[in-house]
C-alpha cells in the first residue's frame, strides 16, 4: 500500500515510557559490557573454547526454542522438557535399529506426544501449567527408570556417527539449533499458528471471546516444545554414545533462563525464538568467561541466577510502568 | 508514642482547618507534560470546604492527571497547590493522605478476607501501637453510621459485601483518616442504581460534616445529581467551572466536546427485516430463568438490566462463553449448539466484551495484530500468512471504525477506552452477511464524543441485513439506541417494549423494581 508509512516505532520498537526506555538502556549496555568483558578476557576468542561455547550453547539453545513456545503461550514454563530429552535420547537409541531416519522420526513423535499430552492437560481442562508439568517430570522420571533400571541405554554400531560431522563446516548440532530458531522464527512471525500464540499468550479470554480455539493453540505450543527437546534428546544421545536420565538435567532451567535473558515476556505474548537465541548465547558467554577466569561450576549457577533474578526484576519494572 | 499523642490530640481537637470562607484545596496554573505531549496546561481550581465539585471531560481531557497529581503520584511541572492556605509539594501518595486528600480507589483496594473494621484501620497511621480496640471500633462504627451504612457488620469479612458496601467502606477507610477532601473517581461504574445512591447519600453526609469531595465521571445524569459546581477539562485545559443548577446538559456536552453536540444517537432506519437469531427457553442456571426473544435483519435488540440481572449473562451465554446454558437457538433459519466461542463465531456470531482488558482487546499486541485477530484464515495459504494482504486488510478496518492508520503499529494498550472498542468491534465488522453482533455494555468508560461514534458504528453495521444485541445498564443509552427493549430483573423478562414504546420511567420501573405477579 502506497500510504502506509513506514514510522520509526516499526523499525525500532522502544517503549514509551521514559522508564521502559531507560531499561532498554540498561539491557543494551549490558550486552556492550558483555562483549568488551569478552575482549579483555585473554583465550576467550581461541576456536577451542568458541567451539565448546557453540556447542553447550546448542543443546540448551534448542531447548530454550521449544520453551520459548510454551512461555509466549502464557504458560510461564515447564518443567518437563529435560526428561523429555532424555526419553527422547533414550527412545532415539533404543530405536536406532530402525536406522537413523527411523529413529529420529520415533523420537521425534515420542518427545511431541510427552509434550502433546501435558499441553492437552493445560489447554483443555486450564490446569496449572507449572504443576501439570512438575507431575509429568516425576512421572516420566517414574516410568523411564522402572524400564530403563536405572541404566542407560547404548547404541551397537556406528549409526550416530553421521549425526557428529559437519554441515558446511559447522558441527552438527550447532546447525540443527540455527535451523530450528530459523524455523520456530518463521512459524511464529509468518504462520496463522503463530499470530494465534501470540493473541492466546496475550490474553487467554480475549482469544476465546474472539472465537478463536486457544485450548489448540496452546497444544500446539507444547508438540513444538516436544520437538525442540526430542531434537536436543538426539543430538546428545548421538554425541554421547547412548541416551540416559542424566542427559537433560537443569537443562529446563538452563532454558527458561535463556529465553528471560533473551526478553521473552515471563506473562506471555511477547518475545520470540530469535531472542532467545541471543539469551542462550549471552549465558553462555558468562558461563565461558567465568571459566576461564578460573571460576568453579558452583560461581557459574550462582551468577545465572542473579541474572535471571535481576531479568525479572527489570521486566517487572518495565510492566509496571507500561500501564 | 508520638503515634498515640497523635491520636489522642486527633481526638480532642477539632480544628477545622481552612477556615470558613477559606479553600480546602487551591490548585493554580497545574501543568503536567509527559514527553511532548501536555496532559494537562494551566489549570486552577478552588475547592470550598463542604462542596462536592464534579470533573468532567473526554478520555484524554487531563482528570486522570489532575487526580495523580492531587495524589502525589505525579509532581506537576509548573503551578502551585495549596492546602488549607499552605502551599505544599505533595511528594507521594502517603503525604497527600497526611495532607487530608485520599483518593478512593476505583479498583478497591481492600482485603477481602479481613473485616470490615480490621479494612477501615488498615494501614492508617492513626492506629496507635496497643491498640486501643474498643475505641477504634467506636469510630468505625460511627463513621459507617456517618455515610448511612450502619446496618454493615463490623465483623464481616468484606468479601462477603456487595460492591456498593465495599466503596462505603473504603470511604468510611478514607474518613477515618481526617480526610478532608475525597477524590472519587468514576465510583458508579460497576454499581446498582440503588447502590448508587447509597453512596450518594454517603457523599451528602460528607458534605454535611464540612468536608469536600471530587467526583470525576463520565455521567452527566450524576454530575446533576450530587454535584454543586463543575470544572471541565478539555485536552488538558480548564474549559471552565460552572454552577450546576441551571447549567444546560447540550451546553455541558458542548463544553466538553468543544464543539456543539450532534445527535448522539443516529437515527434509525425503518426496517422489518425476517427473523435472524431465535432464542427459545434460554436457561442459564441460578441466573436466568427461560428467556426468549428474536432478533431481526437491521435491528438493534437491547436487553436492560442492572449488574447481576442476568442481561450481560445472556450475551456472553449466546456467545458460547457459559458452558451450562440451555435452550433453543436458531440462526438464519439454522439451529445452534452453544458453549462453544469458535463454533459460534463460525456461524457469523461475534461477540464484543464490555470488559475491554480482560476479555476485549490483546492489550499488549498491535493495533494491527486486534484488528486482524479474526480473519487470519482469509490471509493465509497452508497456514502462511499473507502479511501484505493482512497489512490492507487492517488498514481498510482502522478506516472503517475510525482509526488513525499510523497507529497500527501501536500497542493496543496505548489506545484511549473508546479506540480500543473500536478495535474490538473492526475485529467483527464486515463478517458474515447474515452477521449477529454481541455486545455487553458497548460503552462502558468511554466518553461522550467516542460513544457517539461507537453508536454511529453500530447502527451501520446494521444496515447490511445483520443484527445486533446488546446489553446494557445505560438508560440513556438503552433508551436511545435500541430499537426493541427487553428488560430484566433478577433474570426474569418484566417488559418488551418497541422503540416507539420505550420511555426511561418505564425501564427504570423495570429494572429496578421486581416485577408484578400475575392476577
Amino acid at each position: 500500500m502506497s500510504d502506509e508509512t513506514l514510522p520509526l516505532d516499526r523499525l525500532l520498537p522502544l517503549p514509551h515510557s521514559t522508564r521502559g526506555r531507560v531499561l532498554v538502556a540498561i539491557r543494551f549496555f549490558a550486552v556492550i559490557a558483555l562483549i568488551g568483558a569478552a575482549i579483555a578476557t585473554p583465550g576467550f576468542f581461541t576456536t577451542v573454547s568458541l567451539f565448546s561455547l557453540l556447542n553447550t550453547t546448542s543443546f540448551i539453545g534448542c531447548v530454550a526454542v521449544g520453551m520459548t513456545f510454551i512461555t509466549l503461550s502464557g504458560n510461564i514454563m515447564a518443567f518437563s522438557l529435560g526428561v523429555t530429552l532424555s526419553t527422547s535420547g533414550i527412545v532415539f537409541t533404543a530405536a536406532l535399529p530402525l536406522g537413523l531416519v527411523g529413529a529420529m522420526i520415533v523420537a521425534f513423535a515420542f518427545g511431541a506426544a510427552l509434550m502433546g499430552a501435558q499441553g492437552f492437560v493445560i489447554g483443555y481442562f486450564r490446569a496449572n501449567p507449572i504443576i501439570v508439568s512438575m507431575a509429568a517430570l516425576a512421572l516420566i522420571t517414574g516410568c523411564a527408570t522402572l524400564i530403563t533400571h536405572g541404566q542407560g541405554v547404548y547404541p551397537h554400531g556406528t549409526a550416530t556417527a553421521a549425526l557428529k560431522g559437519f554441515v558446511f563446516g559447522i558441527p552438527i548440532p550447532l546447525f540443527a539449533f540455527v535451523v530450528s530458531v530459523v524455523v520456530a522464527q518463521v512459524a511464529l512471525s509468518f504462520t496463522r499458528f503463530g499470530r494465534n500464540l501470540y493473541m492466546v499468550g496475550s490474553n487467554w479470554r480475549a482469544a476465546l471471546a474472539a472465537g478463536l480455539d486457544p485450548a489448540r493453540v496452546v497444544l500446539g505450543a507444547y508438540v513444538a516444545a516436544g520437538l525442540c527437546s526430542a531434537l536436543a534428546g538426539i543430538l546428545m544421545a548421538a554425541r554421547y554414545s547412548g541416551g540416559d536420565m542424566e542427559l537433560g538435567i537443569g537443562y529446563d532451567y538452563h532454558a527458561i533462563s535463556a529465553v528471560l535473558v533473551g526478553g521473552t515476556a515471563i506473562a506471555g505474548g511477547e518475545g520470540s525464538a530469535v531472542r532467545s537465541l541471543i539469551g542462550a548465547f549471552i549465558i553462555a558467554v558468562c558461563q565461558v568467561l567465568l571459566l576461564l577466569h578460573g571460576f568453579s561450576t558452583q560461581v557459574q549457577y550462582l551468577t545465572i541466577g542473579i541474572i535471571v533474578l535481576i531479568v525479572i526484576m527489570l521486566q517487572t519494572l518495565a510492566d509496571s510502568s507500561a500501564g | 508514642m508520638s503515634i498515640a499523642l497523635d491520636f489522642v490530640r486527633e481526638e480532642t481537637a477539632e480544628p477545622r482547618s481552612g477556615g470558613i470562607g477559606g479553600s480546602i484545596v487551591t490548585v493554580r496554573g497545574i501543568a503536567k507534560s509527559f514527553g511532548p505531549i501536555a496532559a494537562l496546561e494551566g489549570v486552577s481550581l478552588e475547592i470550598q470546604p463542604g462542596e462536592i465539585r464534579g470533573v468532567c471531560g473526554e478520555n484524554g481531557a487531563g482528570k486522570s492527571t489532575l487526580v495523580k497529581i492531587l495524589t502525589g503520584v505525579y509532581r506537576p511541572d509548573a503551578g502551585e497547590i495549596s492546602v488549607g492556605s499552605v502551599p505544599v509539594t505533595i511528594e507521594s501518595p502517603r503525604h497527600a493522605q497526611e495532607l487530608g486528600i485520599a483518593l478512593v480507589a476505583q479498583e478497591l483496594s481492600l482485603c477481602p478476607d479481613l473485616s470490615v473494621e480490621d479494612n477501615i484501620w488498615l494501614g492508617s497511621i492513626r492506629v496507635p501501637f496497643l491498640h486501643k480496640k474498643r475505641e477504634l471500633r467506636r469510630r468505625a462504627a460511627e463513621t459507617l453510621e456517618l455515610l448511612g451504612a450502619g446496618h454493615i457488620n463490623l465483623d464481616a469479612p468484606v468479601a462477603t459485601l456487595s460492591m456498593g458496601e465495599r466503596q462505603l467502606v473504603e470511604i468510611a477507610r478514607m474518613l477515618s483518616r481526617d480526610a478532608r477532601l475525597l477524590i472519587l473517581d468514576e465510583p458508579t461504574a460497576t454499581l446498582t442504581d440503588v447502590e448508587i445512591e447509597r453512596i450518594f447519600a454517603a457523599l451528602r453526609s460528607v458534605k454535611r460534616e464540612g468536608r469536600s469531595v471530587l467526583y470525576i465521571t463520565h455521567r452527566l445524569a450524576e454530575l446533576y445529581a450530587i454535584c454543586d459546581r463543575v470544572t471541565v477539562l478539555r485536552n488538558g485545559e480548564l474549559v471552565a467551572t460552572r454552577e450546576l443548577a441551571g447549567l444546560d446538559r447540550s451546553l455541558l456536552i458542548e463544553m466538553m466536546l468543544g464543539r456543539p453536540s450532534d445527535e448522539m444517537y443516529p437515527e434509525q432506519a425503518p426496517t422489518e427485516g425476517g427473523a435472524l437469531l431465535t432464542i427459545e427457553h434460554l436457561t442459564l442456571p441460578g441466573i436466568v430463568a427461560d428467556f426468549s426473544m428474536t432478533a431481526r435483519r437491521g435491528e438493534i435488540v437491547c436487553i436492560a438490566g442492572q449488574v447481576g440481572s442476568g442481561a450481560a449473562e445472556i450475551i456472553s451465554a449466546l456467545a458460547g462463553l457459559v458452558h451450562d446454558a440451555s435452550g433453543d437457538f436458531t440462526v438464519n433459519g439454522r439451529r445452534l449448539k452453544l458453549g462453544s466461542p469458535a463454533r459460534t463465531a463460525q456461524r457469523g456470531i461475534m461477540f464484543v466484551s464490555g470488559d475491554r482488558a480482560a476479555e476485549g482487546v490483546f492489550r499488549r499486541l498491535s493495533v494491527l495484530h486486534n484488528l486482524v485477530a479474526t480473519r487470519l484464515p482469509d490471509h493465509s495459504l497452508f497456514g502462511f500468512l499473507h502479511t501484505g494482504a493482512l497489512r490492507a486488510a487492517a488498514a481498510r478496518l482502522a478506516g472503517h471504525v475510525g482509526i488513525d492508520r499510523r497507529r497500527l503499529a501501536a500497542q493496543a494498550e496505548q489506545l484511549s477506552g473508546g479506540n480500543q472498542q473500536k478495535l474490538a468491534f473492526g475485529r467483527c465488522v464486515g463478517r458474515a452477511a447474515n452477521g449477529v453482533l454481541l455486545m455487553n455494555e458497548p460503552t462502558r468508560g468511554i466518553d461522550v464524543g467516542a460513544r457517539a461514534e461507537i453508536y454511529r458504528l453500530m447502527r451501520r453495521f446494521c444496515e447490511d441485513g445483520c443484527a445486533l444485541v446488546m446489553a446494557s445498564s445505560d438508560l440513556e443509552e438503552i433508551v436511545g439506541v435500541g430499537d426493541m427493549v427487553i428488560t430484566l430483573y433478577r433474570g426474569n423478562v418484566v417488559g418488551r417494549y418497541r422503540r416507539s414504546e420505550v420511555s426511561m420511567h418505564r425501564i427504570v420501573a423495570d429494572i429496578t423494581h421486581p416485577p408484578v405477579p400475575a392476577p
